[in-house]
Protein backbone atom coordinates (compact mmCIF):
# COMPACT_ATOMS: atom_id res chain seq x y z
CA UNK A 1 0.00 0.00 0.00
CA UNK A 2 1.13 3.53 -0.62
CA UNK A 3 0.17 6.66 1.24
CA UNK A 4 -0.26 9.54 -1.18
CA UNK A 5 -1.11 12.38 1.13
CA UNK A 6 -1.39 13.12 4.82
CA UNK A 7 -3.10 16.22 6.19
CA UNK A 8 -2.87 17.35 9.82
CA UNK A 9 -4.82 20.11 11.48
CA UNK A 10 -4.07 21.39 14.96
CA UNK A 11 -2.25 18.14 15.76
CA UNK A 12 0.48 18.46 18.45
CA UNK A 13 2.86 21.17 17.18
CA UNK A 14 1.46 21.22 13.62
CA UNK A 15 -1.15 23.93 13.15
CA UNK A 16 -1.68 22.68 9.64
CA UNK A 17 0.35 20.43 7.45
CA UNK A 18 -0.07 18.74 4.15
CA UNK A 19 2.50 16.30 2.88
CA UNK A 20 2.53 14.52 -0.49
CA UNK A 21 4.32 11.28 0.24
CA UNK A 22 6.60 9.61 -2.26
CA UNK A 23 6.99 5.90 -2.73
CA UNK A 24 10.09 4.28 -1.30
CA UNK A 25 11.69 5.96 1.69
CA UNK A 26 10.57 9.37 2.97
CA UNK A 27 13.26 10.82 5.18
CA UNK A 28 12.52 13.54 7.74
CA UNK A 29 15.46 15.32 9.32
CA UNK A 30 15.36 17.81 12.14
CA UNK A 31 16.75 18.76 15.51
CA UNK A 32 15.02 17.46 18.64
CA UNK A 33 11.58 18.82 19.61
CA UNK A 34 10.69 20.08 16.12
CA UNK A 35 7.88 17.57 15.50
CA UNK A 36 9.51 14.52 13.88
CA UNK A 37 7.97 11.99 16.25
CA UNK A 38 4.66 13.89 16.15
CA UNK A 39 4.50 13.34 12.41
CA UNK A 40 5.26 9.65 12.79
CA UNK A 41 2.66 9.39 15.53
CA UNK A 42 0.08 10.89 13.14
CA UNK A 43 1.09 8.44 10.41
CA UNK A 44 0.64 5.54 12.83
CA UNK A 45 -2.82 6.84 13.76
CA UNK A 46 -3.90 6.41 10.15
CA UNK A 47 -3.53 2.68 10.71
CA UNK A 48 -4.22 2.10 14.38
CA UNK A 49 -6.46 5.07 15.25
CA UNK A 50 -4.56 5.70 18.45
CA UNK A 51 -1.32 7.18 19.66
CA UNK A 52 1.74 5.01 20.16
CA UNK A 53 3.03 7.42 22.79
CA UNK A 54 0.23 8.40 25.08
CA UNK A 55 -3.10 7.31 26.43
CA UNK A 56 -4.12 10.86 27.40
CA UNK A 57 -5.20 11.87 23.95
CA UNK A 58 -5.91 15.47 24.95
CA UNK A 59 -2.16 15.95 24.43
CA UNK A 60 -2.69 15.44 20.70
CA UNK A 61 -4.69 18.63 20.41
CA UNK A 62 -2.56 21.70 19.78
CA UNK A 63 -3.87 24.80 21.46
CA UNK A 64 -7.14 26.23 22.69
CA UNK A 65 -8.93 25.17 19.50
CA UNK A 66 -10.45 21.95 20.83
CA UNK A 67 -10.29 19.81 17.68
CA UNK A 68 -7.38 18.07 15.97
CA UNK A 69 -7.49 15.88 12.91
CA UNK A 70 -5.35 13.46 10.93
CA UNK A 71 -6.40 12.37 7.46
CA UNK A 72 -4.74 10.39 4.75
CA UNK A 73 -5.31 9.12 1.26
CA UNK A 74 -3.69 5.96 0.10
CA UNK A 75 -3.53 3.64 -2.82
CA UNK A 76 -4.12 0.02 -1.83
CA UNK A 77 -4.48 -3.11 -3.92
CA UNK A 78 -8.25 -2.72 -4.01
CA UNK A 79 -8.14 0.91 -5.15
CA UNK A 80 -7.92 4.14 -3.21
CA UNK A 81 -8.91 4.62 0.38
CA UNK A 82 -9.20 7.74 2.52
CA UNK A 83 -9.33 7.68 6.30
CA UNK A 84 -9.53 10.36 8.92
CA UNK A 85 -9.51 10.56 12.66
CA UNK A 86 -10.83 13.61 14.51
CA UNK A 87 -9.93 14.13 18.16
CA UNK A 88 -12.15 16.60 20.00
CA UNK A 89 -12.11 17.94 23.52
CA UNK A 90 -15.62 18.45 24.87
CA UNK A 91 -17.31 19.03 28.22
CA UNK A 92 -17.50 15.26 28.66
CA UNK A 93 -13.85 14.56 27.86
CA UNK A 94 -12.00 13.49 24.73
CA UNK A 95 -13.95 11.95 21.89
CA UNK A 96 -12.63 10.49 18.66
CA UNK A 97 -14.53 10.15 15.41
CA UNK A 98 -13.41 8.06 12.49
CA UNK A 99 -14.30 8.24 8.83
CA UNK A 100 -13.57 5.85 6.00
CA UNK A 101 -13.98 7.17 2.45
CA UNK A 102 -15.99 10.08 3.77
CA UNK A 103 -18.49 8.12 5.88
CA UNK A 104 -18.44 7.88 9.64
CA UNK A 105 -17.37 4.45 10.87
CA UNK A 106 -16.81 2.85 14.23
CA UNK A 107 -13.30 2.20 15.46
CA UNK A 108 -13.51 -1.44 14.39
CA UNK A 109 -14.38 -0.34 10.85
CA UNK A 110 -11.47 2.12 10.76
CA UNK A 111 -8.77 -0.18 12.04
CA UNK A 112 -6.56 -1.88 9.52
CA UNK A 113 -7.65 -0.11 6.32
CA UNK A 114 -4.13 1.24 6.25
CA UNK A 115 -1.66 -1.00 8.02
CA UNK A 116 1.42 0.30 9.71
CA UNK A 117 4.42 -1.26 11.39
CA UNK A 118 6.03 1.31 13.65
CA UNK A 119 9.44 0.93 15.21
CA UNK A 120 10.22 3.46 17.91
CA UNK A 121 13.17 3.66 20.34
CA UNK A 122 11.09 2.32 23.24
CA UNK A 123 10.58 -0.92 21.28
CA UNK A 124 14.16 -1.78 22.21
CA UNK A 125 12.70 -2.78 25.58
CA UNK A 126 10.72 -5.61 23.95
CA UNK A 127 13.45 -8.00 25.06
CA UNK A 128 14.19 -6.85 28.59
CA UNK A 129 11.08 -4.83 29.44
CA UNK A 130 7.92 -6.05 31.20
CA UNK A 131 5.56 -8.59 29.57
CA UNK A 132 2.92 -5.89 28.99
CA UNK A 133 5.09 -4.43 26.20
CA UNK A 134 5.27 -7.80 24.48
CA UNK A 135 1.49 -8.24 24.74
CA UNK A 136 1.03 -4.77 23.26
CA UNK A 137 3.30 -5.83 20.38
CA UNK A 138 0.95 -8.76 19.72
CA UNK A 139 -2.27 -6.78 20.17
CA UNK A 140 -1.29 -3.90 17.92
CA UNK A 141 -0.31 -6.15 15.03
CA UNK A 142 -3.27 -8.50 15.40
CA UNK A 143 -5.92 -5.80 15.82
CA UNK A 144 -4.84 -4.25 12.51
CA UNK A 145 -4.74 -7.64 10.86
CA UNK A 146 -8.15 -8.87 11.98
CA UNK A 147 -11.07 -6.72 13.20
CA UNK A 148 -12.60 -9.73 14.95
CA UNK A 149 -9.43 -9.91 17.07
CA UNK A 150 -10.00 -6.35 18.18
CA UNK A 151 -13.64 -7.15 18.97
CA UNK A 152 -12.65 -10.20 21.03
CA UNK A 153 -10.01 -8.13 22.85
CA UNK A 154 -12.48 -5.36 23.71
CA UNK A 155 -15.06 -7.90 24.93
CA UNK A 156 -12.44 -9.81 26.87
CA UNK A 157 -11.21 -6.71 28.69
CA UNK A 158 -14.72 -5.57 29.50
CA UNK A 159 -15.65 -8.98 30.85
CA UNK A 160 -12.44 -9.17 32.86
CA UNK A 161 -13.20 -5.79 34.45
CA UNK A 162 -16.71 -7.01 35.33
CA UNK A 163 -15.33 -10.19 36.86
CA UNK A 164 -12.74 -8.17 38.81
CA UNK A 165 -15.50 -5.95 40.19
CA UNK A 166 -17.54 -9.01 41.15
CA UNK A 167 -14.57 -10.63 42.93
CA UNK A 168 -13.88 -7.38 44.79
CA UNK A 169 -17.44 -7.58 46.05
CA UNK A 170 -18.94 -4.46 44.42
CA UNK A 171 -22.20 -6.39 44.20
CA UNK A 172 -23.46 -9.41 46.12
CA UNK A 173 -21.28 -12.31 45.08
CA UNK A 174 -23.05 -14.81 42.93
CA UNK A 175 -21.69 -18.17 41.73
CA UNK A 176 -23.93 -18.20 38.65
CA UNK A 177 -22.72 -14.79 37.57
CA UNK A 178 -19.08 -15.72 38.09
CA UNK A 179 -19.60 -18.80 35.90
CA UNK A 180 -21.11 -16.61 33.16
CA UNK A 181 -18.16 -14.25 33.17
CA UNK A 182 -15.77 -17.22 33.09
CA UNK A 183 -17.65 -18.66 30.09
CA UNK A 184 -17.35 -15.32 28.25
CA UNK A 185 -13.64 -15.09 29.18
CA UNK A 186 -13.10 -18.57 27.74
CA UNK A 187 -14.98 -17.70 24.55
CA UNK A 188 -13.11 -14.45 23.82
CA UNK A 189 -9.84 -15.53 25.45
CA UNK A 190 -9.64 -18.61 23.22
CA UNK A 191 -9.90 -16.40 20.19
CA UNK A 192 -7.09 -14.14 21.43
CA UNK A 193 -4.80 -17.02 22.36
CA UNK A 194 -5.42 -18.84 19.11
CA UNK A 195 -4.58 -15.73 17.05
CA UNK A 196 -1.51 -15.01 19.18
CA UNK A 197 -0.23 -18.57 18.86
CA UNK A 198 -0.54 -18.50 15.07
CA UNK A 199 1.01 -15.03 14.81
CA UNK A 200 3.98 -15.92 17.01
CA UNK A 201 4.53 -19.13 15.03
CA UNK A 202 4.82 -17.04 11.83
CA UNK A 203 6.92 -14.31 13.47
CA UNK A 204 9.26 -16.91 14.98
CA UNK A 205 10.00 -18.42 11.59
CA UNK A 206 10.93 -15.09 9.94
CA UNK A 207 12.81 -13.81 13.00
CA UNK A 208 14.84 -17.02 13.21
CA UNK A 209 15.71 -16.87 9.50
CA UNK A 210 16.81 -13.25 9.39
CA UNK A 211 18.70 -13.59 12.66
CA UNK A 212 20.61 -16.61 11.37
CA UNK A 213 21.51 -14.67 8.24
CA UNK A 214 22.81 -11.73 10.26
CA UNK A 215 24.88 -13.82 12.63
CA UNK A 216 26.12 -16.14 9.91
CA UNK A 217 24.31 -19.00 11.65
CA UNK A 218 26.48 -18.62 14.77
CA UNK A 219 23.53 -17.94 17.06
CA UNK A 220 19.98 -19.24 17.05
CA UNK A 221 17.06 -16.95 17.98
CA UNK A 222 13.84 -18.57 19.13
CA UNK A 223 10.59 -16.74 19.75
CA UNK A 224 8.02 -18.70 21.70
CA UNK A 225 4.52 -17.87 22.76
CA UNK A 226 4.06 -18.53 26.46
CA UNK A 227 0.30 -18.54 27.06
CA UNK A 228 -1.00 -18.36 30.60
CA UNK A 229 -2.84 -21.62 29.92
CA UNK A 230 -0.44 -23.84 28.00
CA UNK A 231 -1.59 -26.56 25.66
CA UNK A 232 0.01 -28.95 23.19
CA UNK A 233 -1.82 -28.15 19.98
CA UNK A 234 -3.16 -24.91 18.52
CA UNK A 235 -6.83 -25.64 18.06
CA UNK A 236 -9.76 -23.71 19.47
CA UNK A 237 -10.94 -26.77 21.40
CA UNK A 238 -7.55 -27.46 22.98
CA UNK A 239 -6.99 -23.82 23.96
CA UNK A 240 -10.55 -23.46 25.25
CA UNK A 241 -10.28 -26.50 27.50
CA UNK A 242 -6.80 -25.53 28.74
CA UNK A 243 -8.15 -22.11 29.70
CA UNK A 244 -11.24 -23.60 31.34
CA UNK A 245 -9.07 -26.04 33.31
CA UNK A 246 -6.80 -23.27 34.51
CA UNK A 247 -9.76 -21.12 35.57
CA UNK A 248 -11.08 -24.10 37.54
CA UNK A 249 -7.78 -24.79 39.25
CA UNK A 250 -7.29 -21.14 40.26
CA UNK A 251 -10.90 -20.39 41.20
CA UNK A 252 -10.28 -20.63 44.94
CA UNK A 253 -7.18 -18.43 44.73
CA UNK A 254 -9.08 -15.84 42.68
CA UNK A 255 -11.75 -15.64 45.38
CA UNK A 256 -9.16 -15.40 48.13
CA UNK A 257 -7.17 -12.68 46.39
CA UNK A 258 -10.35 -10.99 45.10
CA UNK A 259 -8.84 -10.58 41.63
CA UNK A 260 -8.76 -12.49 38.33
CA UNK A 261 -5.51 -14.45 38.10
CA UNK A 262 -5.90 -16.39 34.86
CA UNK A 263 -5.99 -15.65 31.15
CA UNK A 264 -4.34 -14.03 28.14
CA UNK A 265 -3.81 -10.79 30.09
CA UNK A 266 -0.92 -12.77 31.62
CA UNK A 267 0.54 -14.15 28.38
CA UNK A 268 4.15 -13.51 27.47
CA UNK A 269 6.72 -14.19 24.78
CA UNK A 270 9.94 -16.05 25.46
CA UNK A 271 12.94 -14.78 23.52
CA UNK A 272 15.75 -17.29 23.62
CA UNK A 273 19.24 -17.18 22.22
CA UNK A 274 20.72 -20.67 21.85
CA UNK A 275 18.22 -21.80 24.45
CA UNK A 276 18.92 -19.14 27.11
CA UNK A 277 16.72 -16.22 27.94
CA UNK A 278 17.89 -13.10 26.13
CA UNK A 279 16.39 -10.81 28.74
CA UNK A 280 18.54 -12.36 31.46
CA UNK A 281 21.71 -13.41 29.65
CA UNK A 282 21.98 -11.52 26.36
CA UNK A 283 24.50 -8.74 25.82
CA UNK A 284 23.29 -5.28 24.83
CA UNK A 285 24.21 -6.00 21.20
CA UNK A 286 22.50 -9.40 21.19
CA UNK A 287 19.29 -7.94 22.58
CA UNK A 288 19.29 -5.17 20.02
CA UNK A 289 19.80 -7.62 17.15
CA UNK A 290 16.91 -9.73 18.46
CA UNK A 291 14.54 -6.72 18.54
CA UNK A 292 15.51 -5.83 14.97
CA UNK A 293 14.79 -9.42 13.92
CA UNK A 294 11.43 -9.29 15.69
CA UNK A 295 10.47 -6.08 13.89
CA UNK A 296 11.59 -7.39 10.50
CA UNK A 297 9.48 -10.49 11.17
CA UNK A 298 6.44 -8.42 12.15
CA UNK A 299 6.77 -6.50 8.88
CA UNK A 300 7.05 -9.69 6.85
CA UNK A 301 4.12 -11.39 8.55
CA UNK A 302 1.92 -8.31 8.07
CA UNK A 303 2.92 -8.25 4.42
CA UNK A 304 2.11 -11.96 3.96
CA UNK A 305 -1.22 -11.64 5.68
CA UNK A 306 -2.63 -8.66 3.86
CA UNK A 307 -0.98 -9.43 0.54
CA UNK A 308 0.78 -6.06 0.32
CA UNK A 309 3.43 -4.29 2.33
CA UNK A 310 2.30 -2.17 5.30
CA UNK A 311 3.64 1.36 5.79
CA UNK A 312 6.95 1.20 7.62
CA UNK A 313 7.53 3.88 10.27
CA UNK A 314 10.97 4.21 11.84
CA UNK A 315 11.28 6.85 14.53
CA UNK A 316 14.91 7.71 15.13
CA UNK A 317 15.89 4.06 15.52
CA UNK A 318 18.47 3.84 12.77
CA UNK A 319 20.55 6.55 14.45
CA UNK A 320 20.92 4.26 17.43
CA UNK A 321 22.51 1.55 15.30
CA UNK A 322 25.93 1.25 13.74
CA UNK A 323 26.12 1.30 9.94
CA UNK A 324 26.40 -2.49 9.66
CA UNK A 325 23.34 -3.20 11.79
CA UNK A 326 21.30 -0.43 10.15
CA UNK A 327 22.15 -1.72 6.68
CA UNK A 328 21.39 -5.31 7.68
CA UNK A 329 18.07 -4.24 9.18
CA UNK A 330 16.96 -2.38 6.07
CA UNK A 331 17.98 -5.18 3.74
CA UNK A 332 16.27 -7.70 6.04
CA UNK A 333 12.99 -5.95 5.38
CA UNK A 334 13.27 -6.78 1.69
CA UNK A 335 11.74 -4.41 -0.79
CA UNK A 336 10.11 -1.58 1.13
CA UNK A 337 7.16 -0.25 -0.78
CA UNK A 338 6.98 2.84 1.37
CA UNK A 339 8.68 3.91 4.55
CA UNK A 340 8.85 7.01 6.74
CA UNK A 341 12.06 7.58 8.65
CA UNK A 342 12.98 10.31 11.11
CA UNK A 343 16.48 11.17 12.25
CA UNK A 344 18.53 14.11 13.44
CA UNK A 345 21.01 13.61 10.60
CA UNK A 346 21.35 11.22 7.68
CA UNK A 347 21.16 7.86 9.45
CA UNK A 348 23.59 5.02 8.85
CA UNK A 349 22.54 2.46 6.27
CA UNK A 350 20.93 5.00 3.94
CA UNK A 351 22.73 6.56 1.01
CA UNK A 352 22.33 10.26 0.20
CA UNK A 353 18.71 10.94 -0.70
CA UNK A 354 16.08 13.63 -0.91
CA UNK A 355 14.95 14.60 2.59
CA UNK A 356 12.42 16.84 4.26
CA UNK A 357 13.49 19.11 7.05
CA UNK A 358 11.17 19.62 10.01
CA UNK A 359 11.59 22.91 11.85
CA UNK A 360 9.09 24.01 14.50
CA UNK A 361 6.13 22.19 12.96
CA UNK A 362 6.91 23.23 9.37
CA UNK A 363 8.21 21.08 6.54
CA UNK A 364 10.94 22.22 4.18
CA UNK A 365 12.07 20.34 1.10
CA UNK A 366 15.83 19.81 0.98
CA UNK A 367 15.91 18.88 -2.72
CA UNK B 1 -20.98 33.74 27.69
CA UNK B 2 -23.47 33.45 30.56
CA UNK B 3 -22.42 36.87 31.89
CA UNK B 4 -23.84 38.69 28.90
CA UNK B 5 -27.08 36.68 28.73
CA UNK B 6 -30.21 37.41 30.75
CA UNK B 7 -30.09 35.06 33.74
CA UNK B 8 -33.28 33.08 32.88
CA UNK B 9 -31.92 32.41 29.38
CA UNK B 10 -28.59 31.23 30.74
CA UNK B 11 -30.37 29.07 33.32
CA UNK B 12 -32.47 27.31 30.67
CA UNK B 13 -29.44 26.76 28.43
CA UNK B 14 -27.71 25.18 31.39
CA UNK B 15 -30.70 22.87 32.07
CA UNK B 16 -30.98 21.77 28.44
CA UNK B 17 -27.28 21.04 28.15
CA UNK B 18 -27.59 18.46 30.95
CA UNK B 19 -29.75 16.30 28.64
CA UNK B 20 -28.16 13.41 26.72
CA UNK B 21 -26.79 14.23 23.24
CA UNK B 22 -27.33 17.97 23.83
CA UNK B 23 -24.25 20.19 24.08
CA UNK B 24 -24.14 23.88 24.94
CA UNK B 25 -24.60 24.97 21.31
CA UNK B 26 -27.71 22.88 20.70
CA UNK B 27 -29.04 23.98 24.09
CA UNK B 28 -28.66 27.65 23.08
CA UNK B 29 -30.43 26.96 19.78
CA UNK B 30 -33.38 25.37 21.55
CA UNK B 31 -33.64 28.25 24.01
CA UNK B 32 -33.54 30.95 21.34
CA UNK B 33 -36.13 29.01 19.36
CA UNK B 34 -38.44 28.92 22.38
CA UNK B 35 -37.90 32.64 23.01
CA UNK B 36 -39.38 33.36 19.60
CA UNK B 37 -42.41 31.09 20.03
CA UNK B 38 -45.73 32.18 21.54
CA UNK B 39 -46.25 31.82 25.28
CA UNK B 40 -48.76 28.96 25.03
CA UNK B 41 -46.24 26.72 23.26
CA UNK B 42 -43.71 27.17 26.04
CA UNK B 43 -46.49 26.52 28.55
CA UNK B 44 -47.47 23.31 26.74
CA UNK B 45 -43.87 22.09 26.90
CA UNK B 46 -43.55 22.94 30.59
CA UNK B 47 -46.89 21.27 31.36
CA UNK B 48 -45.97 18.15 29.41
CA UNK B 49 -42.73 17.79 31.32
CA UNK B 50 -44.41 18.21 34.71
CA UNK B 51 -47.31 15.91 33.79
CA UNK B 52 -44.81 13.26 32.78
CA UNK B 53 -43.08 13.54 36.17
CA UNK B 54 -46.31 13.68 38.21
CA UNK B 55 -48.46 11.09 36.48
CA UNK B 56 -46.06 8.47 35.16
CA UNK B 57 -45.08 5.57 37.39
CA UNK B 58 -43.88 2.00 37.13
CA UNK B 59 -46.40 -0.69 36.23
CA UNK B 60 -46.39 -2.99 39.27
CA UNK B 61 -46.57 -6.03 37.02
CA UNK B 62 -44.01 -5.42 34.22
CA UNK B 63 -42.19 -2.25 35.47
CA UNK B 64 -42.83 -0.39 32.27
CA UNK B 65 -43.74 3.30 32.56
CA UNK B 66 -47.45 3.96 32.69
CA UNK B 67 -50.12 6.40 33.74
CA UNK B 68 -52.51 3.67 34.85
CA UNK B 69 -51.40 0.67 36.86
CA UNK B 70 -51.36 -2.02 35.48
CA UNK B 71 -50.15 -0.61 32.17
CA UNK B 72 -52.04 -0.73 28.87
CA UNK B 73 -50.10 -3.79 27.70
CA UNK B 74 -50.51 -5.79 30.93
CA UNK B 75 -54.25 -5.04 31.04
CA UNK B 76 -54.87 -5.85 27.35
CA UNK B 77 -56.63 -9.25 27.29
CA UNK B 78 -56.05 -9.65 23.56
CA UNK B 79 -52.30 -9.94 24.16
CA UNK B 80 -50.72 -13.33 24.76
CA UNK B 81 -50.19 -13.69 28.50
CA UNK B 82 -48.10 -16.84 27.97
CA UNK B 83 -45.13 -15.02 26.41
CA UNK B 84 -42.86 -12.53 28.17
CA UNK B 85 -40.31 -10.36 26.44
CA UNK B 86 -37.59 -9.28 28.86
CA UNK B 87 -36.00 -5.89 28.10
CA UNK B 88 -33.46 -3.70 29.88
CA UNK B 89 -35.34 -0.40 29.79
CA UNK B 90 -38.88 0.80 29.20
CA UNK B 91 -37.73 2.57 26.04
CA UNK B 92 -36.91 -0.82 24.50
CA UNK B 93 -40.64 -1.65 24.64
CA UNK B 94 -41.35 1.26 22.34
CA UNK B 95 -38.70 0.04 19.89
CA UNK B 96 -40.25 -3.44 19.78
CA UNK B 97 -43.84 -2.14 19.64
CA UNK B 98 -42.91 -0.02 16.62
CA UNK B 99 -42.39 -3.24 14.66
CA UNK B 100 -46.04 -4.10 15.44
CA UNK B 101 -45.47 -7.85 15.39
CA UNK B 102 -45.02 -8.94 19.01
CA UNK B 103 -48.28 -9.74 20.79
CA UNK B 104 -47.07 -10.91 24.17
CA UNK B 105 -46.29 -9.17 27.43
CA UNK B 106 -43.10 -7.48 28.63
CA UNK B 107 -40.91 -7.38 31.69
CA UNK B 108 -38.53 -4.46 32.24
CA UNK B 109 -35.34 -5.24 34.21
CA UNK B 110 -34.58 -1.53 34.80
CA UNK B 111 -30.90 -1.96 33.88
CA UNK B 112 -28.30 -4.61 33.03
CA UNK B 113 -25.90 -6.53 35.22
CA UNK B 114 -22.62 -4.61 35.55
CA UNK B 115 -20.57 -5.12 38.73
CA UNK B 116 -18.21 -2.34 37.55
CA UNK B 117 -21.09 0.08 37.97
CA UNK B 118 -22.26 -1.58 41.16
CA UNK B 119 -25.25 -3.23 39.49
CA UNK B 120 -25.82 -6.88 40.37
CA UNK B 121 -28.85 -9.13 39.79
CA UNK B 122 -30.33 -7.98 43.11
CA UNK B 123 -30.46 -4.39 41.81
CA UNK B 124 -32.66 -5.38 38.86
CA UNK B 125 -36.29 -6.53 38.69
CA UNK B 126 -35.19 -10.17 38.61
CA UNK B 127 -36.91 -11.23 41.84
CA UNK B 128 -40.15 -9.73 40.50
CA UNK B 129 -39.69 -11.65 37.24
CA UNK B 130 -39.31 -14.92 39.15
CA UNK B 131 -42.46 -14.19 41.18
CA UNK B 132 -44.33 -13.32 38.02
CA UNK B 133 -43.26 -16.56 36.32
CA UNK B 134 -44.49 -18.52 39.37
CA UNK B 135 -47.81 -16.69 39.27
CA UNK B 136 -48.54 -16.37 35.54
CA UNK B 137 -46.81 -19.53 34.22
CA UNK B 138 -45.62 -18.29 30.81
CA UNK B 139 -44.57 -20.85 28.18
CA UNK B 140 -41.89 -18.72 26.52
CA UNK B 141 -39.54 -16.00 27.69
CA UNK B 142 -37.78 -13.96 25.01
CA UNK B 143 -34.65 -12.24 26.26
CA UNK B 144 -34.27 -9.01 24.29
CA UNK B 145 -31.28 -7.31 25.93
CA UNK B 146 -28.78 -5.55 23.64
CA UNK B 147 -26.02 -7.70 22.08
CA UNK B 148 -23.25 -5.83 23.96
CA UNK B 149 -21.12 -7.22 26.78
CA UNK B 150 -23.58 -6.36 29.60
CA UNK B 151 -26.62 -7.40 27.58
CA UNK B 152 -25.09 -10.78 26.75
CA UNK B 153 -24.02 -11.44 30.34
CA UNK B 154 -27.48 -10.53 31.62
CA UNK B 155 -29.10 -12.78 29.00
CA UNK B 156 -26.85 -15.70 30.00
CA UNK B 157 -27.61 -15.14 33.66
CA UNK B 158 -31.37 -15.09 33.11
CA UNK B 159 -31.24 -18.12 30.86
CA UNK B 160 -29.47 -20.19 33.54
CA UNK B 161 -31.81 -18.91 36.21
CA UNK B 162 -35.07 -19.36 34.31
CA UNK B 163 -34.53 -22.59 32.36
CA UNK B 164 -35.16 -24.83 35.41
CA UNK B 165 -38.52 -23.13 35.93
CA UNK B 166 -39.94 -24.67 32.77
CA UNK B 167 -40.61 -22.03 30.11
CA UNK B 168 -38.78 -22.07 26.79
CA UNK B 169 -36.03 -19.42 26.91
CA UNK B 170 -35.18 -17.68 23.63
CA UNK B 171 -32.84 -14.87 22.67
CA UNK B 172 -33.28 -12.28 19.91
CA UNK B 173 -31.19 -13.16 16.83
CA UNK B 174 -28.14 -11.12 15.78
CA UNK B 175 -27.08 -10.71 12.19
CA UNK B 176 -27.36 -8.76 8.98
CA UNK B 177 -29.62 -5.70 8.88
CA UNK B 178 -32.51 -5.92 6.46
CA UNK B 179 -31.95 -3.84 3.32
CA UNK B 180 -28.22 -3.73 4.06
CA UNK B 181 -25.47 -4.91 1.77
CA UNK B 182 -23.31 -7.85 2.72
CA UNK B 183 -20.17 -5.99 1.67
CA UNK B 184 -20.95 -3.11 4.02
CA UNK B 185 -21.47 -5.30 7.07
CA UNK B 186 -18.55 -5.42 9.49
CA UNK B 187 -16.68 -8.67 10.10
CA UNK B 188 -18.10 -9.21 13.56
CA UNK B 189 -21.69 -8.91 12.33
CA UNK B 190 -21.00 -11.31 9.48
CA UNK B 191 -19.40 -13.80 11.85
CA UNK B 192 -22.49 -13.64 14.09
CA UNK B 193 -24.82 -13.96 11.11
CA UNK B 194 -22.98 -17.10 10.01
CA UNK B 195 -23.17 -18.62 13.50
CA UNK B 196 -26.90 -17.90 13.60
CA UNK B 197 -27.69 -19.14 10.09
CA UNK B 198 -30.80 -21.24 9.67
CA UNK B 199 -32.23 -23.82 7.31
CA UNK B 200 -34.54 -22.32 4.72
CA UNK B 201 -38.04 -23.72 4.73
CA UNK B 202 -40.32 -23.38 1.76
Amino acid sequence: MRLERIVLANFRNFSSLEYQASSGLNLFLGANAQGKTNLLEALAMLGTGKSFRTTSEGELIRHEIPVASVSGEARVRAGTVSVSCVIAKGPRGITKRYTLNGSAVRYAGYLGNLRVVAFVPSDLSLVDGPPSGRRRFLNEALAQDDPTYYHALARYRKTLAQKAALLRGSVTSDEELLAIYDAALIEHGTKLMMARAQFVRDVARYAGEVHARWTGGAERLEVRYRPDAACEVITADAIGSALAERLRSRAAAERLREAPLVGPQRDDLDLLLDGSSLGSFGSQGQRRTAVLALKVAEYQVMRDRCGEAPLLLLDDVLSELDATRAGAFLSGLGEIEQGFITATSLPPGIGPMRSIEIVAGQLRENG
Amino acid sequence: MSGTLAQPVAALINEFSKLPTIGPKTAARLVFHLLNRPRHEAQALADAIMAMKDKVRFCTSCFSLTENDPCAICSDDRRDAQTFCVVAEAKDIFAIERADIYRGRYHVLCGLISPMDGVGPADLRVKELLERIGRERPTEIIIATNPNAEGEATAMYLSRLLTPLGPRITRLASGLPIGGDLDYADEVTIARALEGRRTMDH
